[in-house]
């Protein structure tokens, strides 16, 4: 009696391992993840899915006036079921919306992975009238069906403007 | 001090085997929900209690 009884124990402690590997599996491990990548000058800046999470919306990346920027939208499809959905890119300033980037349709198999790529390019976004000291912030927006994700771009001002000389009038 | 082969392999084995099981579970931890996180911890009290209940069984 005695000896089922702890066998009962060495049981019950299986049990509880095997369902906190299942949590894990299930809640922590399947699901739809998306990873931002942005690149700009030399530097990748990587946003990943849980960043999102806590509802903190300062996700931010710069770029010196006159560059590109290149970004990578990644999808991981978790999921034993396929996964559609729509992809729309677009760049917003003040509420209103700058430049649509791209809208494409997006289909992943179960457990497969899709990207999207992109550039933006700071001299599109800039208006034509602006000084060479102004910086501008734009918000990309990324929304994948129902989810948005957004990343404010900071456009820098060159840091050292060219000089332009003008040359002595002959005497 | 005699120690066996045996049982320091075995504790070799446990010893890598607990390294990947928290190295998975930091991993994953993230990405689980605030329900997930709480059933978790509660498993895991669970899991500790009835082990101690074992160890309590055998002798220990």
């Amino acid at each position: 009696m005695a000896t089922k009884r702890r066998n009962l124990y060495l049981y019950l402690t299986l049990i509880c391992f095997l369902a906190i590997i299942g949590i894990f599996i299930v809640d922590g491990y399947m699901g739809i993840y998306d990873t931002i990548y942005v690149t700009t000058g030399e530097w990748e800046h990587k946003i990943e899915s849980d960043a999102w999470r806590d509802n903190d919306p300062h996700w931010s990346s710069g770029m010196t006036r006159g560059e590109k920027a290149f970004v990578r939208y990644e999808v991981d499809n978790r999921q034993f079921s396929r996964y559609e959905a729509d992809i729309e890119v677009s760049v917003w300033q003040m509420q209103a919306k700058v430049k649509d980037v791209l809208a494409q349709h997006m289909a992943l198999g179960a457990f497969s992975k899709g990207q999207i790529e992109w550039e933006i390019d700071s001299a599109e976004l800039i208006p034509p009238d602006a000084t060479p000291e102004q910086e501008f912030n734009y918000t990309l927006k990324i929304k994948r069906g129902e989810i948005e994700r957004n990343i404010i771009l900071y456009i820098n001002p060159v840091p050292y403007p060219v000089i332009k000389t003008v040359p002595a009038p002959p005497r | 001090m005699n120690i066996r082969l045996e049982y320091v392999l075995f504790g070799f084995g446990i010893l890598f085997c607990l390294a990947g099981v928290g190295y998975l579970a930091a991993e994953y931890v993230q990405n689980l929900s605030e329900a997930g996180k709480l059933v978790s911890l509660l498993l895991t009290v669970a899991m500790f209690a009835f082990l101690s209940k074992y160890f309590e069984g055998i002798g220990w």
